[in-house]
């Protein structure tokens, strides 16, 4: 309030305060001046864009608060979301109690959210209040009858209990738009990752069903969408895929269209960003920084233009041309208040460009050019970096700072070209504020003293004539030649005796001494051999390289070993927030079914810690950035079991031996038990989600003896080919059942048991699960949901109406049918002879 | 390059048929040779004459005419003539640039002819006079500083260059030129690295910029400070270093595309391939960019970018799609001139580069592996000179490589593999190897095969001793990379084995040839040391164990040649004289090798005596030493993995400066020439304007 008082001239102020429904061409013109408002809730007035739009003031309260919400500009933190919605309930209860709305339109009811003047935004926010208006009345027309069934469902909502999954189930069932607008501003009051996680639902009901449940939405996601780049992009890319299936001429028109145009035009900043940037301005009344301020505004108001054009805040390097003479000087950071960033360029950018590098390896023959030209790409890549660009499927914000190219992979795949990438990234705060980190040119770890010493030379052009003489110290060309890493490489005089005896870990510190003193000293010619067989036989077992499958050593690595080397390797290695982060391209795919999966994943491991059941999976994340491309999070220290088998030519028991150690190790146990929890876990997934495709290629195997199911791409009611193979609810071949130690034993029995007690908890929970994939069908033209009966067959699925013995006789059934079953081993043969997957 | 020169070939002819004609701007000349002010008589004189076509060898011939007095009395002349160049060279209209551009240069050139004797000082004082020399020599440069870096017409860039080239040349020795001491205090650096960093300029005059970089740089480099190397040696702008490699990748790719044509041409044998490639090298003047000599000054470029700037060894690693130079003319980039360097986004970039054309027959390529493939072909004829020289440059430049931290880093990387076609030199006593089966390994492979390929075709009697001693060393600082980091190649050490056993051989049987010109004893001594890496720190970096056994067959099965080794360093040993030392050292060295062959042996006869074998196989030595390494105590020798750091100075020194004085040569030669087509140029602005 302090700085809206000190930008608005007294008169402006007087008349504001006077007259809280002041007429809306004296505030607008008010607050377009460059002063407008700093961040925070302000109470301005009712007054608002919409009212000044000449609509009828149907119903100020409600039309308060959509507006409230749609106009939000700034942060809406929980506190006052919740006082918002329950200033709401309180509306809609004093509704019921008179059973007519009093249509009290002069009312200037005052709300936390204000309407906020959208100085340079044009006409859009305006428009966007028009839209919800309109719901607002006809929930008031359709409130009138079915007040008394309200009341239960508000004590409901009201209650502790009411959760995020509640609250998209009612979204998505209710009819009422009363309840769906009420959800829509509920939206606000629950945590930004537990509305996240539901986003390809909200998504998908804001395309594909109707205008209210739509109008609901929208303002939340508006909302934040401001508040986030992340948000904003995630948005954009969503909306673009599960438009995808829509007709291409309603697509143009569709709302879910619009919306994606709104977002990547990024007119949806935050105005804090506007705000902070303009408070220094001075008043209005000084004419030339005014004309300044106006240019800026020019300049957010079409950001478009810019967009092939990083700005400058995010470039590491800035080079003018227009002094051409400095280039010398090692890279200056600009990060001008003057230049506002482009707030969704740089991540699209780097987005577009891992996939242009996909879409031009595809046309490439073999892997090994595949490889080469990967490394040569991501090289190229490497010299933009860092900028303001982040991995989506990161935990944690973060600025990427390089791609170590020698690590990246191309997947095995028959016609595409996936890849894997590693990425080093430095953690921050956030990254749309935290500034970018600068450039370390790739040799700077070992040569920062050749630069240090001579930092000005010839960095103006000033000192262009001195620096002829400024450069006493540098005499002869050892100078320049740094001499770091002699010593890295050659250890100086004083420590050459234990430098070379280091190797030699039996030498005593006496037998050094020794050596000074002249008296040679001799070693075994055994010892030599001896320690190189043990030193091989020690590193842990990596697979051979095979050109023709680049990816598993480099998966094979484990992943703590991979960081350390990469670390080390990194100029940026030695900062204390360095982390390193890895991530799959997929290019020509469609991600929308693996994200589906990896939903009721991650549902199913919520449901089953809730209901303390010891089941393993690991859900990986799923970025969908098109209905043909995406990113995938991959799993670490995981291999295929295809991979294990073929290089390592053992049964899958015998390998669990090599690598935890013999039966009745404690190694070897726990791997086991991981082993069991963790195929009990994806039996069950596996035959809730029908997913098929289960040849070993997809099926991994990480360091500490899980499981993991990969490649979600046939799940429901797809089937590969539809060869009819794989007719058993599950992969259970007896190579599996070998490692739980044979038929019959405790821990086959053990894994049954656990089948039998996740299916009674994900039974308990169906509802959660069924939602996920239900709204996902709105609309949608994926295999997945081919035909008519595919939810009614999931929900068969869970088999409610077993008693818990029946269960436990049907987990028998089809544990022993699985085993059985011929069609599991065909299929692998099968699999075996068209694809060579093991 | 190829294009202008052939231009001035034909344009040499021509204009020498003009020469009779007593043309305009020759009066012109005449009068500002006559000792009397030219304004007097004209006051428009020096406008008029920038619109004159110069005459080059008209106005050259004059100065060179001239003798030391007539020269003092004219000198106000002369001095004017060249302010007024410089002067002219801020002129809007664009021919009068060209022409005190080409003016420029035949009096920085006849005025060199003249005074051959005269000192730097002499000669700087007739053309500027020594109160405004300074003055002078900063408006030039700062002149040839905005023309290279402004919007300008390319060509006019490419004379300013020309001229640059021409004035860092006219010495035989560049030390001896002492305007350059102005080129030092005027920077033009900056200038020449924005050339290299756009893509466009780049593809023009790229070559130009690099040569006169690597010239600029050997500019007194052992007496003074120079701040060409200084900034050098801290440029890590990646663009620029990036222009920088990519230049000298194509002027090498574009020499090995060329021998490769040729060899293919020449299918018919040994013989026909050598008397072609000689004959191409001397006789054919339409190919001269096969000759080994245009390329040094790229050589040299590249060694001093490498040995002078860590960051451009990230650029040898900078892997690019193989790009046929002759097919792909200057692609230039629309470069906007509001996008500042390195600030484009990177999807412009990665989506449309005009570097990564989308075909998928092309092998990915990086300059490194140009880099070996033409020191391949350079080393396999040594006998001429400029060969010796490059393939001596080619060796610096693979041990400052293998020194540096980095650059092992990824010749070892595991991840990055190629296919790497060196050029061997046809044998008799070999097929040549099916190049299409080379597998695909980290280049550190490649680099191991290029050392062996040397050792192994180089034992003659014009025996190259110093590149031998430079190759062993190469070896020995990849393999203590290898040691200090646990490295291990999958690399088939035997080769290198036998080729080193080989070489040990050689220097014994040719013994009394050799000891009259070199040290034997120091390139025997690191042979022997190199083994002595393998018999003692061999567990850290073999890749398997029965490479450990492999080696202990080859000196077992080799065991005759280090037997008359020992004999020979034995006996100069004994003997006084100047060998004694370094023979003696080499005895000390044999030790362990002696003592494997001493242990093994024995144990061989005997099991061959118990098992009734007269000849044992491999697998029956190779199991007799498995089962008694226990019974052998081995000596460690100190400082194995110890070695010297190259340096430049003082040892290279004079081959540096030899070599810089062959390249100024060669340079001198060839834009004397380019400069006089430049008449082409001048119509090309007489039609703009």
């Amino acid at each position: 309030m302090g700085d809206t008082e000190l930008e608005l001239s007294p008169t402006q102020l007087e008349e504001l305060q006077k007259s809280p429904s002041a007429s809306s061409t004296s505030t607008t013109s008010s607050l377009s001046l460059p002063s407008s408002p700093s961040s925070g809730p302000r109470p301005l007035t009712s007054s608002s864009p919409s009212t000044s739009e000449g609509l009828p003031t149907s119903s100020p309260p409600l039309d308060v608060i959509s507006e409230g919400v749609g106009e939000l500009s700034l942060v809406i933190d929980t506190e006052v979301a919740k006082k918002a919605c329950q200033e709401v309930l309180q509306k809609v209860k004093f509704l019921k109690v008179d059973g007519e709305v009093s249509s009290a339109s002069s009312e200037p009811v005052l709300v936390n959210g204000t309407a906020h003047p959208e100085s340079t935004d044009g006409g859009k926010p305006p428009k966007i209040s028009e839209e919800e208006v309109e719901p607002v009345k006809n929930v008031r027309r359709r409130q009138k009858n079915n007040s008394s069934k309200q009341s239960w469902l508000l004590r409901l909502f009201e209650s502790k209990l009411f959760d995020i999954s509640m609250a998209i189930s009612y979204l998505y069932n209710s009819k009422e738009p009363g309840v769906q607008a009420y959800i829509g501003n509920r939206l606000f009051s629950f945590r930004n990752e537990d509305v996240d996680f539901y986003l390809p639902q909200l998504l998908n009901m804001y395309i594909h069903m109707d205008e209210d449940v739509g109008d609901a939405i929208k303002p939340y996601v508006v909302h934040r969408c401001r508040q986030s780049i992340n948000f904003s992009l995630q948005c954009a890319w969503l909306l673009g895929a599960y438009s995808s299936d829509m007709h291409i001429s309603t697509q143009r028109h569709s709302r879910g269209t619009k919306l994606r145009k709104l977002i990547l035009s990024d007119e949806l900043k935050p105005s804090s960003q506007r705000i902070r940037r303009e408070v220094p301005q001075p008043p209005p009344s000084c004419p030339p920084p005014l004309h300044h301020g106006q240019g800026m505004s020019e300049h957010s108001l079409s950001p478009s233009k810019r967009t092939h054009q990083r700005s400058k805040s995010d470039a590491t390097v800035s080079i003018s041309l227009s002094s051409n003479l400095k280039r010398t000087a090692s890279n200056p950071k600009v990060e001008t208040s003057q230049d506002e960033p482009v707030r969704l360029t740089p991540q699209r950018e780097f987005i577009k460009s891992l996939m242009g590098i996909g879409k031009r390896l595809a046309t490439l023959p073999t892997k090994e050019q595949k490889t080469q030209r990967l490394i040569s790409e991501l090289s190229l890549l490497n010299h933009k970096l860092p900028a303001r660009v982040w991995l989506p499927t990161a935990a944690f914000d973060h600025h990427v700072v390089r791609v170590p190219h020698t690590q990246a992979v191309v997947l095995n795949s028959k016609d595409k070209a996936p890849y894997l990438i590693y990425v080093e990234v430095l953690e921050c705060e956030n990254f749309e504020t935290s500034s970018v980190p600068v450039r370390i040119p790739e040799t700077r770890i070992r040569s920062t003293r050749s630069v240090e010493n001579l930092p000005d030379c010839g960095i103006t052009p000033d000192q262009r004539a001195s620096s002829f003489s400024t450069v006493p110290n540098y005499d002869n060309d050892d100078e320049a030649w740094s001499v770091d890493d002699i010593g890295e490489l050659q250890v100086e005089l004083p420590e050459i005796h234990t430098n070379s005896c280091d190797n030699i870990s039996q030498f005593s510190v006496d037998s050094i001494t020794s050596q000074e003193s002249k008296e040679p000293i001799f070693i075994a010619a055994g010892d030599i051999r001896r320690r190189l067989s043990e030193q091989l036989a020690h590193t842990p077992t990596t697979f051979k390289r095979d050109p023709e499958d680049p990816s598993a050593v480099a998966l094979k690595e484990p992943w703590q070993e991979k960081v350390r080397r990469i670390r080390e390797g990194s100029p940026y290695g030695h900062l204390p927030n360095w982390r390193l982060l890895s991530v799959i391209v997929k290019c020509g795919d469609d991600l929308r079914q693996e994200l589906l999966a990896y939903q009721v994943l991650k549902q199913l491991q919520i449901i089953w810690e809730q209901e303390r059941v010891p089941l393993w999976i690991k859900p990986y994340k799923i970025l969908v950035i098109s209905s043909d491309s995406g990113m995938i999070e991959p799993v670490v220290n995981a291999v295929s079991i295809h991979q294990v088998k073929k290089q390592s030519q053992l049964s899958l028991l015998d390998y669990f031996r090599q690598e935890h150690g013999n039966y009745n190790t404690e190694e070897f146990l726990t791997a086991q038990r991981n082993f069991v929890q963790s195929c009990a876990g994806y039996c069950i997934i596996c035959y809730l989600l029908q997913v098929k495709d289960r040849h070993n290629g997809n099926i991994l195997l990480d360091s500490e003896g899980h499981i993991i199911h990969i490649d979600f791409g046939f799940i429901l009611s797809s089937s590969p080919r539809n060869l009819g193979f794989e007719t058993s609810a599950f992969k259970l071949t007896s190579e599996f059942v070998d490692v739980m130690g044979g038929l019959d034993r405790d821990m086959f029995n053990y894994y049954k048991m656990l089948m039998l007690q996740g299916l009674i908890a994900a039974r308990k929970h169906m509802e959660k699960v069924i939602q996920i994939v239900e709204i996902m069908q709105q609309g949608s033209q994926l295999p997945c949901f081919h035909g008519s009966s595919t939810i009614r067959n999931l929900k068969e699925r869970f088999h409610m109406n077993l008693t818990e013995e029946q269960l436990q006789v049907l987990v028998e059934q089809m544990v022993d049918g699985s085993m059985r079953s011929i069609t599991t081993k065909l299929y692998d043969g099968f699999q075996y002879l068209t694809n060579g997957i093991m | 390059m190829a294009q202008t020169e052939k231009k001035a070939g034909l344009l040499r002819r021509t204009s020498s048929s003009k020469k009779p004609l007593k043309e305009k701007v020759v009066l012109m000349y005449d009068e500002i040779f006559a000792k009397e002010d030219p304004t007097k008589s004209n006051p428009r004189f020096w406008d008029e004459l920038f619109l004159m076509k110069v005459n080059l060898e008209y106005l050259e011939g004059k100065l060179e005419s001239l003798d030391g007095d007539e020269v003092m009395k004219i000198k106000d002349n002369i001095n004017s003539l060249f302010h007024h160049c410089v002067q002219a060279l801020g002129e809007e209209h664009q021919i009068k640039v060209v022409n005190a551009l080409q003016t420029l240069c035949a009096l920085f050139r006849g005025v060199h002819q003249k005074n051959k004797s005269a000192t730097g000082f002499d000669i700087i004082n007739m053309l500027m006079g020594f109160d405004k020399a300074e003055l002078r020599m900063k408006e030039l440069m700062e002149s040839l500083d905005s023309l290279l870096c402004g919007d300008g017409s390319e060509s006019l860039k490419s004379l300013c260059l020309k001229l640059l080239l021409c004035l860092v040349t006219v010495t035989d020795n560049i030390s001896q030129n002492t305007i350059l001491e102005y080129v030092m205090i005027n920077s033009i650096f900056e200038a020449i690295l924005q050339i290299l960093s756009d893509v466009s300029s780049r593809a023009q005059h790229g070559y130009d910029a690099v040569v006169l970089l690597a010239l600029l740089v050997n500019y007194r480099k052992y007496e003074s400070v120079n701040p060409y190397i200084v900034k050098l040696s801290i440029v890590d702008d990646e663009p620029t270093l990036d222009g920088m490699g990519m230049v000298i990748h194509h002027a090498l790719a574009e020499y090995n595309r060329q021998y490769r044509d040729k060899e293919e041409e020449n299918q018919g044998g040994f013989f026909s391939t050598l008397t072609s490639m000689v004959g191409s090298m001397f006789i054919a003047d339409a190919d001269q960019k096969l000759s080994i000599q245009t390329n040094e000054a790229i050589l040299l470029a590249l060694y001093e970018a490498v040995h002078l700037n860590r960051n451009f060894i990230t650029v040898l690693a900078q892997s690019h799609p193989e790009i046929d130079i002759a097919t792909t003319p200057a692609v230039p980039v629309p470069a906007s001139p509001t996008t500042p360097l390195g600030t484009t986004p990177p999807s412009l970039d990665m989506m449309n580069n005009p570097e990564l054309p989308l075909d998928p027959n092309l092998q990915t390529s990086n300059l490194l592996i140009t880099f070996l493939k033409y020191s391949s072909i350079v080393m396999q004829d040594t006998k001429d000179e400029h060969r010796l020289n490059s393939a001596r440059l080619c060796l610096i430049i693979l041990t400052c490589i293998a020194e540096d931290q980095y650059a092992d880093a990824f010749l070892h990387d595991d991840n990055m593999n190629f296919r790497v076609n060196l050029h061997r030199m046809p044998m008799r006593h070999r097929k040549k190897a099916a190049d299409k089966s080379i597998p695909s390994r980290p280049l550190v492979c490649a680099v191991l095969d290029l050392m062996v390929e040397f050792v192994v075709t180089h034992m003659m009697k014009e025996f190259p001793m110093d590149l031998y001693v430079r190759c062993v060393q190469i070896i020995h600082k990849l393999i203590c990379y290898q040691k200090k980091c646990r490295v291990r190649m999958h690399y088939t050490w035997r080769d290198l084995w036998s080729a080193l056993i080989n070489l040990l051989k050689f220097l014994l049987s040719n013994e009394t040839i050799l000891l009259a010109k070199h040290n034997i004893f120091q390139l025997a001594l690191q042979v022997v040391n190199l083994f002595n890496m393998f018999i003692t720190y061999g567990d850290t970096f073999l890749p398997t164990p029965s490479s450990y056994d492999e080696l202990y067959y080859e000196i077992i099965r080799m065991h005759q040649v280090f037997d008359n080794l020992y004999c020979m360093v034995l006996r100069v040993s004994t003997n006084a004289g100047q060998w004694k030392e370094p023979a003696s050292k080499v005895t000390h060295a044999l030790v362990n090798v002696r003592a494997i062959i001493n242990h093994f042996n024995p144990k061989i006869e005997s099991y061959a005596a118990v098992n009734h074998i007269s000849q044992l196989s491999e697998d029956q030595v190779l199991e007799v030493v498995r089962s008694n390494y226990d019974t052998l105590t081995l000596k460690l020798q100190d400082g194995l993995d110890q070695f010297e750091r190259y340096s430049e100075q003082p040892r290279e020194a004079g081959f540096f400066k030899e070599l810089v004085r062959s390249i100024s040569l060669n340079v001198r030669k060839n834009v004397s020439l380019s400069t006089m087509s430049q008449d082409v140029l001048l119509k090309e602005f007489s039609s703009i304007s």
